[in-house]
């Protein structure tokens, strides 16, 4: 027999009863199903993080002043502890490409005639724009002359310039920050979110109005520090490191700064699927494994139905292989459309989930392949041994059924 | 006497369930030469159908001795029994069993795709023995759309598209009217005028002196062997 005939055969059997198919298969469909949803969102993370490196500046070292507790109990009365100095003693270590000083005044309004917004208010040095890939969507960013002359001006973000100036152009308007006037010479482009953080929601000043006018004194709570490489990373870190623990001299093992890789924080914040992931999977491999226990089940009835059939296929000289391999061929082709209907399900869920969720989904054409293996995997192995309890019946029932 | 077709020497049966045993067959010395028709009558419960489906290796018997065209294969496995079947055996069951779903001629086909014959030949070879059983016109039917009779030439076509070298037919024509019984018959003793052999259980006496020779069974024995006449086509072996 052609396996085109075989596959015929199996067909024929399993369209005669295809409503029990249907619902046999339904775990095997909801396993793949599970199977390419995961594949989809895990590569679509994969990919995300790759994205966002690019999206938020490659090869960046967060350096962060941080409060502490001494040993006498009393805890440090602030963050900002990087002093310029320490600054310049990081530009200048060899693999570093440039220093960018940011400092967040939390608790600030902007205003602009009776409309309020409190979006998260930075100065940054110049370079940190630039080397967070930030653009220009309407206006300028900040320049250097801005910073050397302290120009009170202002670049928002798309969602403060909303909420400030509606539909119109903000650039060129006046807004209030505290009692003082600002103007605003831009509108960045927008950039997402990352980990739950809207980036969009942020107001730029050059630093040294913000120390001016908003907080006054020189040190800053962080800097981003741009390596050449993402091979310059870690060992930058270590760099930077010593360098801030022979500058600042506290001793007992206290650090009053701390140094982070921006693509460690993009990794965690795509870990947020991962827990989806696990439990995709979890279902997934429950669904096949009682998809499996179901397609057997579902067999060794059929084998009890077909006894007869099974006594004059016999009677007519098949083998027990003949006989095994038409139960097996029922059991794969079963699985087989289970998994392409599997398939189709799991593409529908991943792009219901990337829409309702927000991750992002890319569909690998080896996840196909890897899914159809499985279900093929789970038929072969629940359909063995309903096909060998097939090929060893007595071939005498065709008789005793007269 | 190598060119018997079927030769057996105290064929014993006995079937074990639980506690009960049965000896179905006890000792059955059986000769059948080429173009016999063997006709086989008892009452029920006396082996006739359990002597066929030894003769046909579906089952081994208990004990004893059985050589199929000089051949011992009472002891032969599945594989091996199963290979017999296909090539040497033609069956006819009193209730047709042929597959329900597959038409007419993919149930005489079936034989041939156990014997790997291509496809085309099958096909023809199928069709051309549905048309010795003068069902040429019915070839895409399925079961449930011919009458018992038709369905049983059916069962007869599959069981001679092979030209096995032994026809066992177990009650042909038990579950049909006269005039189908007749029809049978009449493929029967056409068969047999052509040379074929065949083993036939029947209760019917007029059924059973079709046959050369009538073998009586009782209690697991054949106790009276009735000569009827020679074999018509077959040359008498000297
Ligand atoms: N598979 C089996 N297991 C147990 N006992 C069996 C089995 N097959 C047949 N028998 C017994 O063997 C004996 C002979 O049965 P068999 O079917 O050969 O009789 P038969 O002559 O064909 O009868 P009938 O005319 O009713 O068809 C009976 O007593 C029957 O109950
Ligand atoms: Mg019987």
């Amino acid at each position: 027999m052609s396996l085109a005939e075989q596959l015929g055969l199996a067909v024929q059997a399993l369209r005669a009863n295809w409503l029990r198919g249907l619902l046999t298969a339904l775990g095997v469909i909801i396993g793949v199903a599970s199977l390419v949803t995961l594949t989809a969102i895990s590569a679509g993370a994969r990919e995300g993080v790759a994205t966002d490196l690019k999206r938020l500046g490659p090869n960046i070292v967060l350096l962060d002043g941080e409060f502490i507790t001494l040993p006498n109990g009393v805890t440090t009365p602030t963050d900002r502890t990087l002093t310029r100095g320490d600054l310049e003693a990081v530009a200048r270590l060899p693999s570093v490409r440039a220093v960018a000083a940011r400092q967040v005044v939390e608790g600030l309004t902007i205003s602009s005639g009776r409309v309020r917004t409190s979006p998260f208010v930075s100065g940054v040095s110049p370079d940190y724009l630039r080397i967070h890939n930030v653009t220009a969507a309407q206006g300028r960013l900040l320049t250097r002359d801005d910073n050397r002359f302290g120009r009170e001006v202002i670049v928002l973000g798309s969602i403060p310039a909303r909420r400030l100036f509606r539909a119109a152009a903000a650039v060129g308007h006046t807004v209030r920050v505290l009692d003082r006037e600002f103007t605003v010479v831009g509108v960045y482009a927008r950039r997402g979110s990352l980990g739950g953080e809207n980036l969009d929601n942020n107001a730029f000043l050059p630093l040294t109005v913000a120390k001016r006018v908003l907080f006054g004194g020189d040190n800053v709570h962080g800097a981003d520090v741009q390596v050449a490489s993402a091979a310059d990373v870690a060992p930058t870190m270590d760099a930077i490191d010593s360098l801030m623990a022979e500058r600042h001299k506290i001793g007992g093992g206290l650090e009053d700064w701390s140094t982070e890789d921006q693509a460690q924080i993009i990794n965690a914040a795509q870990a947020a699927t991962s827990t989806f992931q696990t439990l995709t999977l979890a279902l997934g491999a429950i669904a096949l494994i009682v998809g499996g226990i179901g397609i057997m089940n579902i067999m060794l009835v059929s084998v009890t139905e077909r006894t007869r059939e099974i006594g004059i296929r016999k009677a007519l000289g098949a083998d027990p292989r003949h006989i095994q391999g038409q139960f097996l061929t029922e059991a794969l082709v079963l699985c087989t459309a289970g998994g392409a209907l599997g398939v189709g399900l799991g593409l529908a869920v991943a792009r219901v989930v990337s829409s309702l969720a927000g991750w992002q989904t890319v569909i690998a054409p080896g996840t196909l392949v890897v899914a159809f293996a499985t279900a093929l995997a789970v038929g072969l192995f629940f359909g063995f041994y309903p096909a060998r309890r097939a090929a060893r019946l007595p071939p005498a029932v065709a008789m005793r059924y007269d | 006497m190598a060119d018997l077709v079927i030769a057996t020497e105290d064929l014993r049966k006995r079937y074990d369930s639980g506690e009960l045993s049965v000896e179905a067959l006890r000792g059955v010395d059986l000769t059948v030469a080429p173009g016999e028709l063997v006709a086989v009558m008892g009452p029920s419960g006396s082996g006739k159908s359990t002597l066929l489906s030894i003769l046909g290796c579906l089952e081994q018997p208990t004990s004893g001795s059985y050589l199929l065209a000089g051949e011992e294969v009472a002891r032969f496995d599945e594989r091996k029994a199963a290979r017999v079947r296909r090539e040497r055996i033609g069956f006819v069951f009193q209730s047709y069993n042929l597959l329900p779903r597959s038409t007419a001629l993919q149930n005489v086909e079936l034989p041939l795709i156990y014997a790997q014959i291509p496809r085309d030949e099958r096909r023809r070879r199928a069709a051309r023995a549905l048309e010795s059983v003068g069902l040429a016109d019915r070839l895409a039917h399925l079961p449930s759309q011919l009458s018992g009779g038709q369905q049983q030439r059916v069962a007869v076509a599959r069981a001679i598209v092979t030209e096995p070298a032994v026809l066992l037919a177990d009650e042909p024509t038990g579950n049909l009217d006269s005039h189908s019984e007749a029809e049978i018959l009449e493929i029967l003793d056409d068969l047999h005028d052509r040379g074929a052999t065949i083993v036939m259980v029947t209760h019917a006496r007029e059924v059973a002196e079709h046959g050369t020779r009538i073998l009586h069974m009782l209690d697991g024995r054949i106790e009276i062997d009735e000569t009827l006449r020679a074999s018509r086509a077959a040359p008498v072996p000297t």
